[in-house]
């Protein structure tokens, strides 16, 4: 299989997941499009030059990481960020009925997180293991483990009042 | 008795926790409720916020299957270009060069060419969209003549820009300079270099201006940063 056959197949099986992981970081749909191409422009360059093929996921994750973080920074596409003491906890009689509220909430939770806290849990939500995790981001495998712990500390007291109407 | 930490009970559910803890910890679930709400309660958050990630609305990959496609292509097609450049470079400097060099030009004269950039995104530099326009004859000759080159030797100089356009160099004289093959530190040298800090430029290991400024100030430094090295390698790679 030619390098572009290999660099097509493997954006097909991993351009959503890149996609999902760069709008956690901030990026606006167009410009995480962009970095997703580039990446892929990289990889076809990776294997053309006979580097490396073992564990590519991790691989484009880690490209995708460094351009997008790169891309944010001179676009300045940021989405505002929401400080977490402006965050109201408490839940409005309405949107606790209403998922899509729910979700906007849980997502405005999340984004109050610490940055790299999010990465890692974006990050693990695609699947990917401690250990590329931690060479993702350039941690160690104990600080995305650590890193977790106070998310879901967050996550599970926001939650409490999220759902309160559960069950 | 003592509670599970959220810590043991996550890298428990992502498999992450060694076997013996592992063990332990389920055993201990198994007589502490309070643990296995705790850890019920884990799990739903976690799974709500992947729930709220797999559900993000993704543009249709169609559409960006096809520009990659059309970007493999481009990429493909520009492999050959520094190759056909610098042929046409060698074929064109025989007109010019003569049998005298002035001084060492290993590096450029600072005050001649002290680099120039033009306005490129990352993106067009890794799509192989930035190029490597042949030097036209007039602005060669300049070239010379702001050296004092009057008669060198055939294929002696590569009128090389200082910083490549493949990394976002303009096509001006001030990033232009008579750059010799005979040298330690010669034009096949500094191409090697353009390459890897094209690639590194696009696994977004290094930005573009930092390559730029880099190759710029002192590109046999630069080498030597890069490479790691202090003298020219055989095959750099």
């Amino acid at each position: 299989m030619s390098a572009a056959d290999q660099t097509v197949q493997l954006f097909d099986r991993h351009r959503a997941a890149l996609l999902r992981y760069l709008l956690s970081l901030r990026l606006a749909v167009p410009d995480a499009e962009e970095v997703v191409q580039e990446v892929f422009l990289a990889l076809y360059e990776h294997l053309r030059n006979g580097k490396p093929q073992s564990n590519l996921r991790a691989w484009l994750f880690t490209v995708a990481h460094n351009l997008g973080l790169k891309r944010r920074a001179r676009d300045q596409h940021l989405i505002a960020l929401v400080p977490l003491d402006t965050i109201d906890e408490s839940p409005g009689p309405e949107e606790l009925f209403a998922d899509a509220q729910r979700q906007s909430r849980l997502q405005a939770i999340v984004r109050a997180l610490p940055e790299q806290d999010q990465y890692v849990l974006a990050l693990r939500a695609e699947g990917l293991p401690y250990r590329e995790i931690a060479g993702i981001l350039g941690i160690s495998p104990g600080s995305v483990a650590n890193s977790l712990a106070r998310s879901v500390e967050r996550l599970t007291r926001a939650g409490r009042r999220l759902y309160v109407t559960r069950g | 008795m003592s509670h599970a930490a959220d810590r043991d009970l996550i890298l428990l559910l992502d498999g992450e926790l060694d076997p013996l803890r592992a063990a332990g910890l389920r055993r201990h679930l198994e007589a502490c409720i309070l643990c296995r709400e705790r850890e019920a309660e884990i799990r739903e958050s976690l799974a709500d916020y992947a729930l709220l990630q797999s559900g993000i609305a993704l543009p249709d990959a169609r559409a960006a299957r096809a520009e990659l496609r059309a970007g493999l292509r481009a990429q493909e097609t520009s492999r050959f270009a520094p190759l056909a450049v610098a042929l046409a470079a060698c074929a064109a400097l025989v007109f010019f060069f003569a049998s005298r060099a002035p001084g060492d030009l290993s590096k450029p004269k600072t005050a001649l060419t002290p680099g120039e950039t033009r306005v490129i995104s990352v993106s067009d530099v890794c799509r192989g969209e930035a190029g490597n326009p042949i030097v036209p004859v007039s602005l060669r000759q300049k070239v010379f003549q702001e050296y004092g080159i009057r008669d060198a030797r055939p294929n002696a100089y590569e009128v090389d820009y200082l910083i490549t356009p493949e990394l976002g160099g303009a096509d001006s004289i001030r990033n232009l300079w008579p750059e010799p093959y005979s040298t330690v530190w010669n034009a096949h040298v500094k191409d090697a270099l353009e390459d890897r800090l094209h690639r590194m430029v696009c696994e977004g290991k290094l930005d573009l201006a930092t390559a730029q400024r880099d190759i710029a100030t002192d590109w046999i430094a630069a080498y030597k940063k890069y490479f790691h090295t202090d003298r020219p390698l055989q095959n750099p790679g």
